[in-house]
């Protein structure tokens, strides 16, 4: 599996095509209407608007030669009018957009959210978490402006171009094509740059993400970075990518300011054009003032003055639109393509719920390997009863996690099948069911304990969440976890979080233990559950949970042999799978590696047997 | 200003000039944009003129159309470079920035990190820094321009009319008003969308570093309503922003409006006076004059929609940069002394004495003494909880006793220097953190000089060798963050090889073996008697059989040391070693102890 560093660029595997657009329509098909009425709204608006310059003229032009005071009063009263109109049609656009812009942002964070609770654990093991946070958080936020107001901007500014050139067109069609010349060479320039300019917003982004990856592990990993006084080595990473970020922005603000140079300087050159054109080559000077009808007039050319203006002022702003659009283009390929990454262990079509399991497992030939030519497990057969507790011993890397793991459907089969009984005696391949189903009835305990940030109740409500605070003590009684936790300051409601140092690791455990219990599942399987907790709690924790498991499956992997000496089966597990089974004083008898193992340890603790 | 005078302090020398010429060019190009208009109406009125009679001067076209294309050019590319002066300033500033932010938290004290989430150090490190480039790349121009064209046209029409500048003016006071008033009210607001935003990213950061408990649990479904809860409470502080402002902007448009207004109905007032003739407390105002102000009513417009939403950056860089300052100044408490004086290298004497400590008033550890000789072995045991991970910490100064003091080699670890008191102490932490590098560079973590060989040395001898070359690149295989994808033995072997490698004068293991098999473990402890360097080692053990040959046992309970000594001394002493001992190898102590 290729692992991603923070300081390696990922590769975009697909580029912008068909299918992103379809997904864009779809995020921005859900407001359609409340988009037209925006953009009907800025309509009219901007037709109310065309009215004012109206009045404008009225004034200056009649009404203060004449001195008509009155109709000075009228006047100004519809202008205040006009201007009232147009901010209540702008405040209601403005408050709608707000709302599909803030939807948008919504859905698809709520979907790619939504997509991230499915991937598998390799997705999260690949990639530093700094680089799917940047996409959750900050590349969602950036990409809403552009496709609710940028969409509905681009849209009146098209709608612009079109009427100023009819306009232009219907006044002087030679003059017109001049102005319109000047578009096919901005679009040359755009053609031009665009591919150099997606380039830098992507490599901008790309960078930002390394940057973002290395803050993020450094903020989880600062105690041992402090431990071995490594700061000034990882201020000189840092420096290396905030430096890589920034040429990275300087290449592409380089790059995209052209856009706007060119369109203001092809302007004013068609600016310049016209005027010359229309003076020195439409109009014969003479004739152009005394034959008005053979030549053209100067109020045309005025008039066309200002409407080359008109046109050019939207170009210029779709550019700028189209500039942003570029620039976010390069967030939402990376959104669009974590949507996309398979989901690998999913529920099958037509995948039925789980009934209630009595707890007996099988193993059917399983054969598993974490990577392409790698098998942990080989052939892997195991008839567990229900109510039998199990323990898996054996060197580190043999594949006792590996067992468990596959039991919870943390990763597909290669080959092979793993059947679980129901009450009414009916065997379920595990992929034939739903997930959910599956892991609720499961009570897993891994080796690393997650504490989430909240109380000690919350931690442990976790493993089911309609617990009432007495089953919460109660499990935490079992566990002996409830002992320090009443000694905390405030007890249950005593705030944690992931990094604190307010727990120890094995009180953390504890917490973890008393969590899994709370789910109260079927099969319990505790993978070196107990590493950091003392033999003394350790025992008496046993003690409580011996009544627990009575009519429960439970697998239990541990390294201390005195752990797990009572259990009903004790597989020793090596690299050509298990190596031999039986209770602690059938193997004991057999004197095979589990013997060996036992023994040695003894010997190590001074003990004669 | 407190926040600007701050940022203006994180740029470098060179920088600042270029900044000011910056803020210079766009003064000066925002004054530059009056000037084409105003080529243009020269133009109508000289080349096209409407009068009757009037000779149009067709010669002055092509030099007034240079002129403007001429000023256009200029205009654009000293707007460019001022750009490129501005995003290099504020680069530079974000840069330095980026790297005062990095290092402050580099050498934050562990409390400092106990207490602040990930996701928001990363929102201050990462969207609330951004906003700080925004200022000044963008909103300070901007700004700027605004301020300037307002004032320059304000002065222009105060000349050609005071009287009716001024009406135009008397509209500023308002102006401010109304900012101020919003202004008071949005602070709050935009407080708490950058709040509603740090939690978002919180929850987000902790359910991608708990992905496997809540796959385990299945809580796919709790998990995505409580982060949709976040992302729904973001979205509703931005409308509330949005519907505040919406609340003002009518104001804000009204008044810029009101420039024409104005004009058309205080200037036609007065022209129409004029035209009438006689004595009168008004200026007299010409028809030409009138079309200067309609004309240049743009300019005072403009400015005052852009300052009303310059308005809402002004606010969100304000609250941004709050948080970033505070992060800024924030000062570690665990600093060298100022009179701490270079030791060199650490030799591994180590001395308690009557070592207190607390935790949120909570004490940990009460009147905690022992003394250990360069090149001993000290173990600790002890109930979970019981402060052992605290005693190490408090070795390598993560956190200050509340009284007593704590001696490396006769030294008083308040008076080393940080970095060589823990250049000296190699750990091996409980909690195994690994960093998304190779399996060799994190080895080499503590010593980027380390050979290939001696990685590998080192691997071997945590007994790590032998399964690093099964992975599939071997050595250069990358781990993932927190070491995913290995099992916890092999983390924490990876863990006890990053240790080995620095060679300290004390060597600490954190209940490093736990979920190692006690073959492997043996091996440890057989590698660990033959080092190639003389060490002191401590290790904190829940097996009996990992700390049974220690020079010194401490068996701490309640964070009181209740037994110490050897093994053997230990076994008779009958408590709690003794307890364990027979618990660990299923002996009834009950029946023993008669």
């Amino acid at each position: 599996m290729a692992r991603n560093k923070f300081d390696v660029d990922e590769s975009l595997e697909s580029p912008f095509d068909a299918g992103h657009l379809k997904r864009v329509i779809h995020y921005i098909g859900r407001h359609k209407w409340k988009m037209l009425l925006a953009l009907l709204l800025s309509g009219i608006a901007s037709v109310i608007g065309l009215l004012s310059p109206k009045i404008t003229e009225t004034v200056i032009n009649d009404i203060v030669p004449a001195g008509d005071a009155p109709r000075l009063l009228v006047m100004m009263a519809a202008y205040l009018g006009i201007i009232c109109i147009s901010i209540v049609f702008t405040v209601v656009r403005s408050r709608m957009m707000a709302h599909v812009s803030q939807d948008i942002i919504y859905d698809i964070r709520k979907d790619l959210f939504a997509h991230l609770q499915r991937l598998p654990f390799s997705y999260y093991d690949s990639r530093p978490a700094g680089k799917i946070l940047v996409r959750v958080i900050n590349y969602v936020n950036s990409v809403s402006d552009i496709l609710s107001n940028g969409i509905i901007n681009s849209i009146i500014e098209i709608i612009n171009v079109i009427f100023i050139v009819i306009f232009m067109y219907v006044t002087e069609p030679t003059l017109a094509t001049i102005i319109v010349a000047g578009l096919p060479v901005f679009l040359a320039i755009i053609v031009f740059i665009k591919p150099r300019q997606r380039k830098a917003w992507q490599n901008q982004s790309n960078k930002n993400s390394n940057y973002n990856a290395y803050i993020a592990e450094s903020i989880d990993g600062v105690r041992v970075s402090q431990l071995f006084a490594r700061q000034e080595v990882n201020c000189s990473i840092m420096q290396r990518l905030a430096s890589a970020c920034r040429a990275a922005w300087m290449k592409a603000i380089y790059v995209s300011n052209t856009v706007w140079l060119s369109s203001s300087l092809i302007t004013q050159i068609v600016f310049t054009l016209m005027y010359i054109a229309a003076v020195f080559w439409l109009g014969d000077k003479s004739a152009a003032y005394g034959l008005p009808g053979q030549a053209i007039a100067f109020g045309t050319i005025l008039a066309m003055g200002q409407y080359l203006n008109r046109f050019w002022q939207p170009i210029t702003n779709l550019a700028n639109i189209y500039n942003s659009f570029v620039n976010n283009l390069a967030y939402l390929e990376r959104i669009f393509e974590t949507m996309d990454e398979p989901v690998v262990v999913d529920d099958k079509e037509g995948a039925t719920e789980l009934p209630a399991i009595t707890g007996e497992v099988d193993f059917d030939n399983v054969v598993f390997g974490y990577e392409e030519g790698q098998t942990v497990l080989e052939n892997f057969n195991l008839h567990v009863k229900a109510g039998e507790s199990i323990a898996l011993v054996g060197p580190t890397g043999a594949g006792k996690s590996t067992v468990v793991n596959l039991l919870c459907r943390f990763y597909n089969l290669r080959s092979g099948r793993i059947l679980l009984t129901d009450e009414q005696g009916a065997k379920h391949d595990i992929t034939d069911v739903t997930i959910h189903s599956l892991r609720t009835q499961l009570g897993i305990m891994l080796q690393d304990s997650f504490i989430f940030t909240g109380t000690l109740l919350d931690n442990i409500r976790y493993g089911r969440l309609d617990a009432t605070d007495e089953e919460v003590r109660e499990a935490a009684r079992i566990v002996r976890a409830d002992d320090f936790i009443r000694e905390m300051p405030q007890q249950y409601e005593t705030s944690v979080n992931e990094r604190g140092s307010s727990l120890s690791q094995g009180q953390r455990q504890l917490v973890a233990f008393a969590r899994t219990l709370l789910s109260d599942p079927r099969i319990l399987i505790l993978d070196e559950a107990t590493s950091s907790i003392d033999t003394k709690t350790e025992k008496l924790l046993q003690d409580g949970i011996q009544a627990m498991l009575k009519g429960r499956t439970s697998f239990i992997i541990a390294h201390r042999l005195s752990t797990i000496k009572n259990c009903d089966r004790i597989l020793y597990i090596g690299n050509r799978g298990i190596m031999e089974a039986g209770s602690h004083d059938e193997l004991m008898a057999r004197k095979g590696p589990y013997y060996d193992l036992y023994t040695a340890q003894a010997r190590d603790q001074g003990v004669n047997i | 200003m407190e926040n600007i005078k701050w940022l203006w302090g994180l740029m470098d020398k060179k920088y600042h000039k270029w900044h000011i010429i910056a803020l210079c060019i766009s003064a000066i190009t925002s004054l530059m944009l009056l000037i084409n208009p105003t080529l243009t109406s020269t133009m109508v009125d000289k080349v096209f003129p409407t009068a009757p009679g009037a000779v149009p001067q067709f010669d002055l076209l092509i030099p007034i159309l240079l002129a403007m294309l001429a000023i256009r050019i200029l205009r654009e590319g000293m707007r460019y470079f001022m750009i490129v002066c501005m995003e290099k300033s504020s680069q530079n500033v974000i840069y330095n920035l980026r790297v005062r932010l990095f290092t402050r938290l580099q050498y934050q004290d562990t409390r400092f990190f106990d207490r602040n989430r990930t996701g928001d150090l990363m929102t201050r490190m990462s969207a609330d820094t951004d906003w700080c480039r925004h200022f000044l790349s963008y909103i300070d121009f901007q700004a700027i321009d605004s301020v300037v064209m307002f004032l320059s046209t304000s002065i222009y029409l105060f000349w050609v009319n005071w009287q009716l500048a001024l009406a135009l003016v008397l509209v500023t006071p308002i102006l401010m008003l109304i900012t101020k008033i919003y202004s008071k009210g949005v602070r709050k607001l935009f407080m708490g969308m950058r709040e509603r935003q740090s939690e978002m990213n919180a929850a987000a950061q902790e359910n991608i570093a708990a992905n496997r408990v809540i796959k385990a649990f299945a809580r796919e479904e709790h998990e995505k309503e409580s982060f949709d809860g976040k992302s729904d409470a973001f979205r509703n502080a931005h409308l509330s922003i949005n519907k505040r402002w919406l609340t003002f902007f009518p104001f804000i448009e009204i008044l810029a409006n009101a420039m024409t207004l104005i004009t058309l109905f205080f200037g036609g007032f007065l022209l129409i006076q004029t035209n009438m003739g006689g004595e009168s407390i008004w200026a007299p105002l010409t028809l030409g004059q009138l079309q200067i102000f309609t004309s240049l009513s743009w300019a005072l417009s403009v400015p005052m929609r852009q300052l009303g939403n310059l308005l809402n950056d002004w606010q969100r860089f304000i609250t941004c940069s709050n948080k970033v300052m505070e992060l800024e100044m924030s000062r570690a408490d665990i600093v060298d002394a100022p009179d701490a004086q270079s030791r060199g290298k650490v030799k591994g004497g180590i001395e308690f004495r009557n070592v207190s400590f607390a935790h949120d008033k909570q004490d940990v550890l009460t009147d905690v003494s022992f003394k250990v000789e360069p090149g001993q072995t000290l173990a600790i045991m002890g109930p979970t909880g019981s402060g052992k991970t605290t005693i190490i910490q408090l070795l390598s100064r993560c956190y200050e006793v509340k009284s007593g003091a704590i001696l490396v080699d006769g030294c008083d670890v308040r008076r080393w220097k940080l970095q060589e008191l823990r250049d000296g102490i190699g750990t091996a932490t409980q909690d195994v953190f690994l960093f998304s590098d190779t399996v060799e560079g994190n080895i080499a973590f503590g010593d980027q000089s380390l050979t290939e060989d001696e990685v590998k040395d080192f691997a071997y001898r945590a007994a790590a060798g032998d399964f690093i070359t099964h992975l599939s690149d071997g050595y250069d295989t990358i781990v993932g963050e927190r070491g995913v994808g290995l099992s916890g033995g092999q983390k924490q072997r990876i863990a006890l090889a990053r240790a080995l490698a620095v060679k300290p004068g004390i060597l600490v293991m954190d209940d490093t073996t736990s979920a190692v098999d006690m073959e492997t473990e043996q091996f440890i402890q057989q590698q660990l008697r033959q080092l190639p360097y003389d060490c002191t080692k401590v290790i904190i053990a829940q097996r009996i059989s990992s700390v049974k040959d220690a020079d010194q046992i401490l068996i701490l309970q309640d964070g009181r040391i209740a037994e110490r000594g050897t093994h053997e001394e230990l076994l008779r002493n009958r408590g709690y070693y003794w307890e364990t001992y027979c618990l660990q190898n299923g002996i009834d102590a009950t029946k023993e102890a008669m």
